[in-house]
């Protein structure tokens, strides 16, 4: 049976279902849109596949491990950096970072937190003997000092602007040594301990994960008592248990399903705009795509507009260059990417394009919306005289092909913005060595190597709109959309979602209210 | 009837071992070629070391984290280390959970064991009832709707059964869970997706190998003598319609491990069929590797047991 086939079917069975579950049903069912409940209960897409947050980069994991441990900043839902378990940090000269560690903290078993904990922590994300999945995320650190209980101090090797930023995402989870060391390696994946907001209770694979509030929480308790992280694979019963009140948060909710969400008197959906873009990244090897013309076509031929409206169902922006909005150097003057289908046609003329066949090697499925967009702008490159078209490939093959950089033309990419910076997303990705870089252009890459290690924010802006600029002429990446990440919320639950996938449950971003 | 004699013990426990040992070797052979079928098909569907890094990690990383699973080794040196381990009963560790494979496989399996059981249960103790019940009162308004039923029952996708009976009976009647594990509440669903299609099939092979036996001679010679139709049926019927049943019975648990992959992942349900499933997309060598040789190991036990019960339903069997 071919996974396309099934997720095909089953959302025709969702639609026949809904017919049949129609208005009066669900009208009967309005709640009263507070609660007592003491239990939270969030059903994601997949389950955890480990507790270990060095060793994981994964949405599902991250979801949970931003929770159980704390990083040393922390990026919140207005997308700015906010204390963690430092207080405070400044640049001393170009590279040195001095942080003032949070006075007071515990970890869950009672030990006492301290400044040579975080060092370790980080330390740990590049040991080789520690064998982690996030060793290449503070690769500007030189070295770090722990003077006393409260002080670190972290040298980079060259100045390093980014430096607090890279420390709220995934690598920064600050673990403990005395209890890793304590239970080893296998035993703290099965069971963490950290500072965070919830406490590890118990879990079952694939079913359910089960956590307690902290009550000696440095941010306060959460406005729960238990949290229960349940996996639901599939879309149908992950929306079907919301709208039943059986979950209160629902995480990776589909466009289509929206109005039924909104529809039901009880529920209610909540999105933040996606912290990165959803972009056709481009082999500008091959033929014709060496040719920046063609490029400048195949963007000018795409309708995004229409894209946003019937694919996401409005739940989304169109971008106006590769730096996403909500990032450091975002360009608010800039316009919205142009649909010019005349303007393609005759840049194509001018390009000398011959009818060479462009390939857009799309997984179905993986990414919201992937396929139906890849055939909706195949079928718009055609319109415009391109010979475009449109193969599917499963999710492993292309993570092998993004390995083995072999894209024969075209194909999905979503770069998540990890820093809310450009450096952390374009340049991450389209650098020289990066993933994917099949493109090189000289000025591009000295504006990105300097704007990389300048901690003058003028010079950056400055290099990042130039930068702009030569990517909206030579098109390695073709923006396509800035789509929300929607939840499925009860009514009765007040939270604001994090853009960047870090699933944040604390004191200050979410409460059950209360009749 | 041949072994009735002075030398029938002997023989008897002759063919016995001969029997049980033909029977041990074909299950190792048949465990054998499902294990090296899965070790090379698993290798050629994809490498598993992508998808355990960050898009953006460089290429060095892969060729250390390749290196550290051992992957960077031919394959057939691969699949000698994977021999040699499976007879010392390990499977190797996750490459997701980094536990022992089959550590993590049996630690899914009571979930499956009670949907399938429970599934199975359900289907045989309303299949057989209604198979019966369809053949005596043949072409009445019972067997017809029973029947119309059944034909539903084994055509429609378990996928699409399974999200119809989340809508209808969960969603919209509010009657039980949506999904996942826990009472007997949330085990209705999934039992009754999972059974669906099994129930279906033994429904109508109890009602046609029930019509078979009723056309016999000794049926008539029953009836002939004046017995009531419930003895005729009872006694004279059912016994020797059973014997095609239960062969179709045995090879519907398989089907049941099978459907586990589906109505698991539709229900989130915790069981080896969706760890199945899961580990396929993730490529997760040692547990696909764990989870087929269990449920073949499963599924050789189990047909061994039938063929046992055949025996003593049947005693032609027993003899040959």
């Amino acid at each position: 049976m071919s996974r396309l086939t099934r997720r095909e079917l089953i959302k025709g069975a969702a639609t026949l279902g809904a017919a049949a579950a129609a208005a009066p049903a669900l009208g009967g069912r309005a709640q009263a849109q507070t609660t007592q409940k003491r239990e939270l209960v969030v059903a994601q897409g997949g389950d955890i596949s480990t507790f270990d947050p060095h060793i994981s980069t994964s949405a599902n994991d991250i979801r949970i491990s931003f929770n159980i441990f704390d990083n040393l900043t922390a990026r919140h839902a207005d997308g700015k950096l906010h204390p963690g378990l430092a207080t405070e940090w400044k640049l001393q000269g170009q590279t040195t970072w001095v942080f003032k560690v949070r006075q007071g903290v515990k970890w869950h078993n009672g030990d006492a937190f301290n400044a040579a904990d975080a060092k370790w922590s980080i330390e740990r994300t590049y040991d080789p003997a520690a064998k982690t999945r996030t060793n290449t995320v503070f690769s500007t650190i030189d070295r770090i000092e722990a003077p006393d209980a409260t002080t670190l101090i972290i040298h980079t090797k060259k100045p390093d602007p980014l430096l607090p930023a890279r420390l709220a995402f995934y690598g920064g989870q600050i673990v403990s040594r005395k209890y890793y060391e304590q239970v080893g390696a296998d035993g703290f994946r099965s069971k963490p301990m950290g500072t965070g907001p919830v406490k590890f209770v118990s879990w079952t694979k694939d079913d359910r994960l089960v956590l307690e509030a902290n009550g000696d929480y440095w941010g306060g308790k959460p406005d729960f008592d238990r949290m229960v992280m349940r996996a639901v694979p599939e879309m149908a019963p992950r929306v079907a248990g919301l709208l039943k009140g059986e979950t209160d948060i629902i995480t990776q909710l589909p466009p289509d399903q929206g109005d039924r969400v909104n529809a039901n008197a009880s529920t209610r959906v909540a999105g933040a705009l996606y912290a990165g873009l959803y972009v056709i990244a481009v082999n500008s090897k091959v033929k014709p795509l060496d040719n920046p013309l063609v490029k400048q076509a195949m963007s000018l031929a795409i309708d995004r507009d229409l894209i946003v409206k019937e694919l996401w169902r409005g739940r989304g922006i169109v971008p106006s260059g590769p730096i996403a909005k909500g990032d450091n150097h975002f360009d608010p003057s800039l316009p919205p990417l142009k649909y010019d289908p005349k303007e393609a046609r005759e840049r194509l003329k001018k390009a000398g394009y011959k009818g060479e066949e462009i390939v857009i090697e799309t997984t179905s499925a993986y990414m919201a919306n992937d396929k139906p967009m890849a055939e909706a702008i195949v079928a718009m490159w055609r319109d415009a005289g391109l010979n475009a078209k449109a193969e599917v490939v499963e999710y492993t093959v292309r993570a092998q092909k993004n390995r083995d950089k072999t894209f024969k033309g075209v194909w999905w990419s979503d770069p998540t913005s990890t820093l809310g910076d450009p450096d952390g997303m374009m340049w991450r990705l389209l650098a020289p060595g990066g993933p994917q870089d099949y493109w090189r252009h000289k000025r591009w890459d000295e504006l990105g190597e300097a704007a990389r290690f300048s901690v003058d924010e003028k010079f950056r802006a400055q290099a990042y709109k130039e930068m702009t600029a030569i990517v909206l002429e030579h098109f390695p990446w073709i923006p396509i959309v800035q789509p929300y990440e929607d939840y499925g919320l009860q009514k009765h639950v007040d939270w604001t979602p994090n853009p960047n996938q870090a699933f944040e449950v604390r004191r200050f971003n979410f409460k059950f209210k209360r009749a | 009837m041949h072994g009735r004699g002075p030398a029938a013990p002997a023989s008897s426990m002759r063919s016995l071992v001969t029997f049980l040992g033909t029977r041990l070797l074909r299950a190792l052979v048949a465990l054998w070629l499902v294990s090296t079928v899965v070790f090379v098909v698993m290798r050629l569907s994809g490498d598993p070391v992508p998808l355990l890094l960050p898009p953006d990690a460089p290429r060095s990383e892969y060729a250390r984290v390749a290196r550290e699973l051992g992957l960077d080794r031919p394959l057939p040196v691969q699949y000698a280390v994977f021999i040699g381990n499976v007879l010392r009963g390990d499977f190797g560790r996750s490459l997701h959970f980094r536990e022992p494979a089959m550590q993590v496989v049996v630690g899914y399996l009571p979930a499956t064991l009670e949907l399938g059981l429970t599934a199975f249960v359900l289907a045989v103790l309303v299949a057989v009832p209604v198979g019966l019940l369809s053949a005596v009162k043949r072409n009445s308004l019972l067997d017809q709707a029973a029947m119309g039923v059944a034909l539903v029952g084994q055509s429609a996708p378990t996928f699409f059964l399974g999200i119809l009976f989340i809508l209808l009976l969960s969603l919209q009647a509010g009657w039980l869970p949506t999904s996942g594990r826990g009472g007997w509440e949330h085990l209705v669903l999934p039992a009754l997706t999972l059974g669906a299609f099994t129930m279906a099939s033994i429904a109508r092979l109890t009602r046609s190998s029930v019509l078979e036996v009723l056309r016999q001679d000794y049926v008539r010679t029953a009836r002939a003598k004046g017995l009531s139709e419930i003895l005729v049926v009872a006694k004279h019927t059912f016994r020797n319609a059973a014997v095609p049943i239960l062969t179709i019975t045995g090879l519907q648990f398989g089907t049941l491990l099978g459907g586990a992959v589906v109505t698991e992942t539709v229900f989130a349900w915790p069981g080896i069929g969706r760890l199945a499933i899961q580990s396929i997309y993730s490529r997760d060598y040692p547990v696909v590797q764990a989870v087929v040789f269990l449920s073949a190991l499963l599924f050789i036990v189990l047909n061994f047991f039938i063929d046992v019960v055949y025996g003593l339903l049947d005693p032609r069997i027993r003899a040959r």
